[in-house]
This record gives C-alpha cells, structure tokens and sequence, in this order.
C-alpha cells in the first residue's frame, strides 16, 4: 500500500522532471541555431580580414608591431576562460576548467605569474572554491555575445599587452568545429602567431596591383588590433555555440533517461499492485475459510 | 560612364554580421582623410576608413550607411568594407554627439578625445543628411 503510493509519486515527479529537460532541449536546439546563425555571419569578417592582412603583409616591408612582437621571456600571462553561466550542460564547464586549470599549474611551476580573467559564473564560482584569486569576472555574456560587449575586453587585453604588463595572452574556451565536435582549448591569442607571407595576392589576380592608402605597413597597423578583437569575438561565439550544443545533447540524454524511469517504475508499479492485491484475495479467502 | 562593364558591387561586413551586400552603381567611401568616389572598373585599392557616411547609388535610388572606421579593399569591381560597426542614419545617437562637442566647447576634452570628437562631428554630420532622404 505504502509502497505502490510512493512509487505513483516518483514517477510523477520525474514525469515532471522530463517535462523540464525535455523544454530546455528545444530551448537549446532554437537557441544553438541562432547562435550558429550569428557564428556564420561573423565568419564572413574573420576571414576577409585575415585575406587583407596577408595581403598586406606581402606587400609592407618589414612590419614591426608591438602586437607582433613575440618577447624572449614571458613571465605574465594574462588567462581568460569561458564557461558559462549556468549549469545544466553535461561536461562542458569541466572540460574547460581541467584544460585550463592544468595549462595554469603547469605554467605556474616554471616561475610564471598569471592574470585571471573569467567569465561565467561556473568559471568564477570553481575558481573561487580553487582558491586561485582572479582579477576580473564578467557574467553579461549569454548565448548572444555582443561585439560592442566583447571590444572594450579586447581593447584592454592590446592596452595591457603592449604596454608590457602582460607577456602573453591565453584564451580557454570550448572550440566548435563541427555541431558533432566540439573540444576544449587553450589558445594563444597575443602575440599574433605571424602573418601567412605570400598566400594572399596568389590567391587572386588583382593583388600585386593594389594601391594602398596611406602605405601598407599603416594599413595593418590598424588592421591588426581589428583582427585580435576579431579573434576574440570569434571564441565568445564558438563558446556560445558550443554551450548550446552541450546543453542540448545532456538534456536529451536526460529526457531519454527519464523516459527509461518512467517504464521501469511504471513496471514496478504494476508489480507491487498486483501483489497488494493478489494478497486482499488470499486474506478474504482465508478469511472466509476460518469463517466455515 | 563605362557601359559594358559589370556593375560594382558593395559588401559591408561587421564582426556581427554582413550588413549590405548590394549593387551599385556609384559608391563613396569616407576614408581617413576624405570622401573616395569608386566607378565600376576602378583600380584595385586598400584604405583606411574613417567615420563618416558611406554613400551607395544604386538603380533604387541613394543608400547610406554610417561606418565608424575600419578598412576598405577594392578589387575586381567589389567594393569590400570592414568596420567595427555600421549604422542606419536613423539610428545615429545625435544627442550624446552633441554633448561631446559642447563639452569641447566649454574646453573640456582632452587631446585624447580627438578620437570622440571626430566621431561625434561625422555623426552630427551624417544626421543632417538623413531627413533629405
């Protein structure tokens, strides 16, 4: 009696439960294809700009950059992870906080200092219960990462990172490849791996006969802070997108789980009436037995 | 004119999105020091972009488009444009325009605002266009 009771209530419980992550599935299926949408239309820009620099670079004689210049000792690294900001995603805030974790601590034993900077509330939230202090957090960014929200970020990474208070500037993020694929990195952003020389004007016939206005090695000076604060744009999207799917494929395999529940308490259900009652039977039997 | 020449075509890209992939038939482009007229069967060019109003003539009449800086390749008759960001006229923000340039009228701004005061001028001035249209 007790026992049928409590199973009808945790099969509606989970029933409910189902309905949850079942909602949150289709939320993240609709959420995934806008952020993949706005990931593609970003695209467009990231790669016209790495066409000009490489234009560029064949045609500027000997670029020096302060964001080029690659230092012989890096003693300060500036560290910006991205998680999210909620849970509810399977294993995609851990993956990137061991990545990034392990990338901390094994450049921390070879003497080098780090500046923290993190966003998402999982990224804070573990880092805090780590104990390792950070130096700045932000929450705003959700699946649709603004580049108005993004660019003050990127414009104070180029401000710290040429005027010499950080060496290096590391990026750990969930990388998209693929909507199968998806793994966690840590990536260096600054300095900029260099220029690709040659490929560009190659690639199509009007290149060698550009004008430039005012001269080349201009040009990709202001190219350059454009195309970091492009990069960095480019992870706050993958890693929307990448969130999105890994919500996704957790809560269908939560639904799916659910579902399993259901028929197997369902299934015990059935069991322990059909006991309840096939005992009634024996006892008004038996009762009626000693009655004669 | 050229008349057997492929039209141009113009194609603004932002970080966010492709804002205007377009036809035209005469396009200005605000560069750093100046307005730039592009024909069809213009030579190959890479400038630097300031703030200002970019202009597009196309057979549908005149389009603008606010761009704040970036960089423009020309080649092969599309006019490719990069900006941090693109704006519609009506969406300009004239009033915080006009409080930098009051500020620097009232000698407020630093030289490190030159930055704030060109934009703000280039918005001020591209809202004036905007109601002719």
């Amino acid at each position: 009696m007790a026992k049928t009771r409590e199973l009808v209530v945790r099969r509606k419980a989970i029933r409910n439960i189902r309905k949850i992550t079942r909602t949150m599935e289709l939320i993240a299926t609709a959420r995934f294809k806008k952020a993949m949408d706005r990931a593609t239309e970003s695209s467009a820009y990231t790669k016209k700009i790495a066409e000009l620099t490489a234009d560029l670079a064949a045609h500027a004689q000997d670029v020096s950059h302060p964001l080029l210049q690659k230092r012989d000792k890096i003693t300060r690294r500036l560290l910006l992870v991205i998680c999210s900001n909620r849970g509810l995603c399977g294993g995609y805030n851990a993956g990137i906080l061991r990545e990034a974790v392990s990338h901390f601590q094994g450049l921390k034993k070879t003497g080098t200092s780090f500046h923290i900077e993190l966003s998402g509330k999982r990224a804070i939230n573990y880092f805090k219960y780590q104990r390792i202090e950070s130096n700045a957090s932000y929450t705003c960014f959700e699946d649709k990462p603004k580049f108005e929200e993004i660019e003050p970020i990127a414009e104070k990474f180029i401000n710290e990172f040429v005027s010499g208070k950080v060496d290096a500037v590391d990026v750990a993020y969930m990388k998209f490849l693929s909507p199968a694929r998806q793994f966690p990195v840590v990536e260096t952003l600054l300095p900029f791996a260099r220029i690709p020389e040659g490929s560009g004007p190659t690639k199509h016939g009007a290149g060698p006969g550009y004008e430039f206005l005012p001269n080349a090695e201009e040009i990709l000076k202001e190219l350059l802070p454009e195309s970091f604060k492009a990069s960095l744009f480019k992870c706050f999207l993958d890693a929307a997108v990448s969130e999105q799917i890994a919500r996704r494929v957790t809560m269908k395999a939560a639904t799916e789980n659910a579902d399993d529940m259901v028929k197997s308490i369902s299934l015990l259900y059935n069991r322990a009436r059909q006991a309840q009652i096939t005992k009634e039977i024996a006892e008004v039997v038996g009762g009626a037995a000693a009655l004669e | 004119m050229a008349v057997n020449q492929t039209p141009l075509r113009c194609s603004v890209v932002t970080p966010e999105r492709a804002v205007l992939d377009q036809e035209a038939e005469y396009i200005a482009i605000p560069l750093y020091d100046g307005e730039l007229g592009v024909l069809p069967g213009r030579a190959p060019l890479v400038s630097r972009l300031g703030f200002g109003c970019l202009r597009l003539k196309t057979t549908m009449g005149e389009n603008l488009l606010f761009l704040e800086g970036g960089t423009v390749q020309v080649a092969a008759n599309v006019v490719t444009i990069l900006t941090p960001r693109a704006l519609e006229l009506s969406a300009l923000d004239t009033k915080s325009a006009e409080k930098v340039l009051r500020a620097d009228l009232a000698g407020k701004n630093t030289p490190a605002d030159s930055r704030a005061r060109k934009k703000a001028r280039a918005i001020l001035r591209a809202a004036l266009k905007a109601p002719r249209r």
